[in-house]
């Protein structure tokens, strides 16, 4: 049963065939379909694990959403030319370019002192101490850029491949291509930030489905309370009395599918509530951290006030993922300008913040997860929505704006080259000048190495096969290991 | 490197540049020579091994092939070729495999000849006779033919009669017989009609999106008349439940919701008028023809009716940012006109007119012409709030209620005023009052002048109204009266979708963002920074019949109207069974009503009836169907009636091995499929059966879950959709959805189990059946009655009064003094988590 591609059974397989062109598993399901009559076969789960177009690299991926975006100079693409012209005027500037067009400076020299570090003597900045220590794991990407210099536009460009709302975003099409190994937790989780800041601007469009079935969105672990819906039984029901309705549920489904024994939705939803009684206490469980050694939750930065909540985050991310959880994504910062990486005012004082709270938590992780063996099949991912200008945005304390044409994002792990460097930005990193990364691209990468094509991942709606990629995208193979 | 590629390019292009010194002397002559090379090998090569990545709709690596002036620029690689070095030439490269990636990507090398012909052409220069593709300009792209209108869904409607059946019992209607038709071709006989509680409770569900009453059930099992079920058809049909269950169907279509998206999803608190609109136009069954006409130019075709206002709506459900740069600003708005012009064909054609915004469209009979032409309709169109007197009769009776109440208050206060005020004034001014900040030069006049009297008039006047906001006993009396004031009734905000109106606010306003252009454009690859002609209004070319043209529907706005009219013409257009698309408005719209009733459609895709949509299973039958809607003046309602007195609609659910050998999908109709309930009805269900479901209808929606309205009038932001609809598949709304999936996943259990919703429902229909029937054996057959429309057959009563005695003993056990509430709780708790409860048979 294992090896039979399953898909969501709300479409039926013809129309699953329609709407998943040869996409994974469609050739298994067609003869699937041709030596059986629809309703003769077994009820597919449709977050059930299903094969990969070919051999994956990942089999699963944690982002860290530098949210707000961040600044490309400051923090991995080093620009000594920036010092040296610090206050000039940049030629041919477009003043369009970010969103305050009145208040464009001149190029501004980072506030942060750059050092080269590891193997690969790769040059970061000095507010992530800790990252700085595992560049050798780490593939960067200087070359990428995106079409919108605007917040939302740009996070769903960043997360579902074009610049509008309406489609579904790249843990969504991972769920969809690959299902869930873990039977118990939610296949896709995002986390946002605890500390009341807000969500990110374009709120859970950034995890939604889109058009395809809802049980692909992410599952959004509340940042207050309760992470996830219904998952406590009523106060007054014992464990034995839940599990004496639930078979009592069995017993009469069973009787009313002796009536209908053809209805094999009717079987799967059964099966259904089985698995939901497991997941009552296999989801706590799994985010309870207090089952952690202490020096883990040291390691992560669980007892420092400045960055518990996201070694919290980081942690839990860890302890999903080892339980099969496919893919997780972890949004650095809220909503509004200051309270999120966007730093348009004092750009120093407002990236050292966020570096503060994210770098030993994130660095932690990678040194986690390699310990574990566990770094080599995950795909660990810190990009934001674009980058930042190498131009002051005015202000008593400057800041950056917005900057679409450059950004660094940095992949680990999951059959990604560690220490490498791709692509590259002009003097003052304004622009990507080589080897240009385009969030297409950038997407097909991460697809492939989850095994996917990303051209043969599509879905079918009002006449039309979608894909992430929309009809672009090259995956960055000088990046791969 | 750069101005010696111009130069030779130009060269290429002016003849008469031939004898520039620059130019080898026997240019013209190669040039000539690889133009026919080009013509005879090189573009056939180009067009089938290399466009479909660079230069059709995709330019792979920034590299555009389409134009000669493309290959030269190159992509990101840098120029493809090295004119006149065929060698040097990286497209040459490439395609012989010396450097990577190899050419043509993911295909066999090209034959050995032909490559060098490639090679050949290069080094006479890489001359084009024109581009290998048209691209969107006004006078290029595809046009439309006869042949293309031969189309089965471009075609008229056909009239057929009833096909000749043996059986000749079965059929009770035309529908019977065109499926049995098909049905003993393939000698399957039909099922049996279902008994008479499935078939209630189906209809009911089906109708109205709630199970039949127990009452209601025993009241059809007895009716033994035979017109028992049309009557109750007929009931349903009045109920308005029925609008608020069919409304929501349509406005999955219309991707509607009542907040914006995108930066901040501001609300649309105004936008619930068109979800009002659906319901009401459903539940009056408003001709179909109606309904979608003044869903596109309400304001236009009756603009004294507030419900073509509300209709409105529509056009402007779709998402837009609320925050947008200078650069975006022409860009989202062309997105707007192609949300509108989108979902307008999805939902109202079945033709997926969007896919020809950035070139022809590749299945149907679209051109990228057509399609900018139909936008251009939209082009002054926006979102507005308008104030409305929707409901003239009930606003002057409440302005009337008002007034009574709001008289004592204004009389007093005159009273006051008139009799008290003048002595209470002059008292004050004369006694030196404490000067008011702002206002010292007033009382030095007073002062200087000595009583107000001698005062000019201005200022006494300004002097008696700072004197009232000092004096208690004024205040006490003009308080009430303006908290009164405020209160009086105004006609309601509605949202609407119209032109010369003032736009909804924005945040990039201040921003000089125009809110639209006065018009549209062609855009190259649906680039707005890509512009080329402006276009004129015109519709799909494959649906204007019998020579007619645009101008047919056309009309001019009247003397001082404030809109375009462009609206009023694509109504005129979609809606003309004579030359426009009114046979296609009206198949479309059959086949919704036979997919939500049969749950598939005799066109499997509901909204695509285009070359890659599905054909009909039964093209007569729709045609039939499409036929008597137009007949009875576009009312639905007699449509569905048709339909579920059928004695298709009436066949059991059981499944057969045999028949199922010979038609797997039922697309025949040989049985009723069962369908999982939507996420609305199956919450709207536990609501009733519970007897906590508040019926009121209308006005605005909350996100508040507690709520026990119908799940329609939730209210609908897109960053926040309600957890329990998102749960059984309800469709983001961002894009209409023409069919929901019916997904089955453990949160959806963990909901039955654990939600506070359910528990509570749970407990309120064991509270009701405590009350009417304490004993076990009353309780557990009228919860079945209740929860499933049917008593419970021998081993189920045994079952489930054994679970029943078994927790209200644990429950004891645990000291709980309602144990046997909650024993029994536990009990319809379970019965709502049933198969049988969410799926209709």
């Amino acid at each position: 049963m294992s090896s039979e591609p399953n898909f969501p059974m709300d479409l039926s397989r013809r129309q699953l065939l329609q709407r998943c062109g040869m996409g994974v598993g469609a050739m298994g399901m067609y003869s699937l379909l041709q030596s059986e009559g629809l309703l003769a076969a077994p009820a597919p789960d449709p977050l059930a694990p299903r094969p990969s177009h070919f051999a994956a690299k990942a089999k699963s991926v944690i982002w860290i959403f530098v949210n707000g975006g961040q600044s490309q100079v400051d923090t991995w693409d080093y620009k000594p030319e920036l010092a040296k012209r610090d206050g000039q005027a940049l030629e041919g500037f477009d003043r369009f370019t970010g969103f305050f067009a009145n208040a464009v400076g001149g190029l501004m020299k980072s506030p942060f002192e750059f050092a080269q570090h590891g193997q690969c003597g790769k040059w970061v900045s000095s507010i992530f101490p800790n990252l700085a220590r595992h560049v050798d794991k780490m593939a960067f990407i200087h070359s990428l850029h995106t079409e919108s210099n605007n917040h939302s536009p740009a996070l769903f460009m960043m997360n579902c491949g074009l610049p509008r709302m309406g489609f579904p975003c790249v843990g969504s099409w991972a769920t969809y291509g690959l299902g869930s190994v873990s039977r118990n937790l939610p296949a896709f989780v995002v986390m946002s930030d605890p500390r009341g800041r807000g969500l990110p601007k374009g709120h859970a469009t950034n995890w939604g489905a889109g058009f395809l079935p809802s049980i692909f969105q992410g599952t959004h672990f509340r940042p207050q309370g309760d992470p996830i819906d219904n998952l406590k039984r009523p106060v007054e029901m014992t464990t034995a009395q839940q599990r004496a309705q639930l078979d009592l549920m069995a017993d009469l489904n069973r009787l009313h599918q002796g009536r209908n024994p053809h209805e094999n939705e009717l079987s799967a939803r059964i099966e259904s509530f089985e698995l939901a009684y497991r997941m009552q206490s296999a989801a706590p469980e799994a985010l309870d951290l207090e089952k952690e050694p202490e020096q883990i939750r040291k390691l992560y930065g669980l007892d420092q006030k400045h960055c518990a909540h996201f070694a919290a985050q980081c942690l839990t991310a860890r302890r999903l993922v080892e339980r099969g959880t496919r893919f997780v994504q972890i949004y650095s910062g809220g909503m509004d300008n200051q309270l999120s990486w966007d730093g348009h005012n004092d750009i120093a004082g407002n990236h050292s913040g966020f570096a503060q709270e994210s770098d030993q938590p994130v660095a932690a992780l990678l040194e986690d997860l390699a310990q574990r063996g566990m770094l080599k099949d995950t795909l660990v991912i810190w990009a934001g929505e674009f980058g930042r200008l190498p131009v002051a945005q005015k202000s008593a304390k400057p800041g950056r704006d917005h900057n679409p044409h450059a950004m660094t994002a940095w992949m680990a792990g999951g059959g990604v080259k560690g220490g490498v460097s791709h692509g590259a930005t002009d003097e003052v990193g304004h622009k990507a000048a080589v080897n240009k990364v385009h969030v297409n691209d950038f997407h097909a990468t991460i697809l492939h190495l989850l095994g996917l094509d990303h051209e043969k991942l599509t879905y079918r709606l009002n006449g039309r096969d979608f894909r992430l990629t929309d009809v672009a995208g090259k995956v960055v193979r000088p990046i791969l290991a | 490197m750069i101005s010696s590629r111009s130069l030779i390019f130009a060269a290429a292009t002016a003849l008469s540049v031939a004898s520039h010194a620059a130019v080898p002397p026997q240019h013209a002559q190669d040039m000539a020579k690889g133009l026919a090379l080009f013509k005879s090998d090189v573009r056939a090569a180009l067009t089938q091994h290399c466009l479909k990545c660079h230069g059709g709709e995709k330019v792979k690596g920034g590299l555009d092939l389409a134009t000669r002036e493309g290959l030269l620029k190159g992509g990101e690689e840098g120029p493809s070729i090295v004119l006149g070095q065929s060698k040097s030439s990286l497209l040459y490269k490439l395609i012989t495999h010396q450097s990577k990636p190899a050419m043509p990507d993911k295909s066999p090398k090209l034959p050995e000849p032909l490559i060098a012909k490639i090679a050949q052409w290069i080094d006479l220069g890489a001359p084009y006779d024109k581009p290998l593709v048209e691209t969107g300009t006004a006078s290029a792209g595809r046009g439309v033919t006869e042949a293309d209108r031969q189309f089965w869904s471009f075609q008229p409607l056909k009239k057929s009669t009833a096909p000749k059946v043996k059986d000749t019992k079965w059929p009770r209607n035309d529908i019977d017989r065109h499926i049995l038709a098909k049905l003993e071709e393939k000698k399957i006989a039909p099922n049996n009609a279902a008994d008479r509680r499935t078939l209630l409770r189906r209809v009911s569900l089906d109708l109205t999106g709630l199970p039949p009453t127990p009452a209601e059930v025993e009241a059809f099992v007895k009716d033994t008349a035979p017109d028992a079920f049309a009557k109750v058809v007929d009931r349903l049909l009045a109920s308005p439940h029925y609008g608020e269950r069919w409304g929501r169907h349509w406005l999955d279509l219309a991707r509607f919701a009542e907040s914006h998206g995108f930066e901040q999803d501001y609300d649309r608190p105004h936008a619930y008028h068109f979800r009002d609109f659906v319901i009401k136009a459903l539940n009056a069954d408003m001709p179909y023809d109606q309904f979608v006409k003044w869903q596109i130019a309400g304001d236009e075709l009756a603009p004294k009716e507030p419900l073509a206002l509300m209709a409105t709506g529509f056009l402007g459900a779709g998402v837009f940012p609320t925050q947008l740069t200078e650069k975006e600003f022409e860009s989202a708005r062309y997105d707007e006109l192609d949300d509108m012009a989108g979902t307008l064909g999805t939902a109202m054609l079945g033709l997926t007119i969007g896919c020809a915004r950035c070139h022809d469209h590749k299945f149907d009979p679209i051109p990228v012409r057509d399609y900018y032409r139909l936008v251009s309709t939209f082009s002054t169109t926006i979102r507005s709030e308008i104030q409305l007197d929707i409901d003239p009769v009930a606003h002057k009776a409440s302005l009337a209620k008002w007034e009574k109440e709001h008289a004592p208050f204004a009389e007093a206060l005159a009273k006051f005023e008139r009799e008290q005020i003048p002595a209470r004034f002059a008292q004050w001014a004369t006694n030196s009052p404490v000067s008011v900040k702002g206002q010292e030069a007033l009382f030095v006049a007073l002062k200087k002048a000595g009583s107000p009297e001698k005062l000019d008039e201005k200022s006494r006047a300004k002097l008696l109204d700072l004197f009232k906001t000092q004096d208690a006993e004024w205040k006490k009396r003009n308080d009430p009266a303006q908290k009164s004031l405020v209160a009086q009734p105004k006609p309601p905000k509605v949202q609407v979708t119209s032109e010369g109106v003032k736009p909804m606010k924005h945040h990039a306003d201040d921003r000089g963002f125009p809110h639209f252009y006065k018009e549209t454009h062609f855009l190259k690859r649906g680039d707005a920074n890509q512009k080329q002609d402006v276009v004129t209004q015109s519709f799909l070319q494959v649906l204007m019949r019998g020579g007619k043209t645009e101008t047919a529907w056309k009309s001019a706005p009247p003397e001082g109207a404030q809109t375009s009219h462009r609206r009023a013409g694509l109504a005129n257009w979609i809606s003309d069974t004579e030359h426009g698309a009114g046979h296609l408005l009206a198949r479309v719209i059959v086949n919704r009503l036979w997919q939500h009733h049969f749950g598939r459609g005799l066109v499997g895709t509901p909204s695509d009836f285009g070359a890659q949509g599905e054909r009909p299973t039964h093209p007569e039958l729709l045609d039939f169907l499409a036929s008597e809607l137009i007949k009875n003046g576009w009312r639905l309602k007699s449509l569905h009636k048709l339909i579920l007195t059928s004695a298709t609609y009436e066949q059991d659910a059981k499944f057969d091995d045999t028949k199922a050998a010979k038609d797997p999908q039922n697309t025949l109709v040989w049985r009723h499929a069962p369908q999982r309930l939507e996420a609305e009805a199956i919450r709207d269900s536990i609501l009733s059966v519970s007897g906590r479901l508040d019926r009121t209808m209308f006005g605005l929606g909350t996100l508040n879950e507690a709520s026990t309205r119908r799940s329609v009038y939730f209210f609908i932001k897109r960053s926040k959709l309600v957890s329990a609809m998102q749960l059984f598949d309800a469709p983001e709304p961002l894009v209409g959805q023409a069919a929901r999936p019916a997904t089955v996943i453990a949160p959806q259990a963990l909901l039955f189990m654990n939600s506070p919703q359910v528990r509570l429902a749970a407990k309120e229909l064991a509270a009701t059946l405590q009350k009417t029937s304490s004993a076990l054996d009353a309780a557990v057959p009228a919860a079945y009655m209740a929860a499933l429309s049917r008593a419970p057959a021998k081993d189920e009563m045994a079952k489930a009064v054994a679970f029943v005695q078994a927790q209200e003993a644990a429950y004891k056990t645990a000291g709980r003094a309602d144990a046997a509430q909650l024993a029994l709780a536990d009990f319809c708790q379970a019965l709502f988590g049933l198969n049988e409860f969410v799926y209709v048979e």
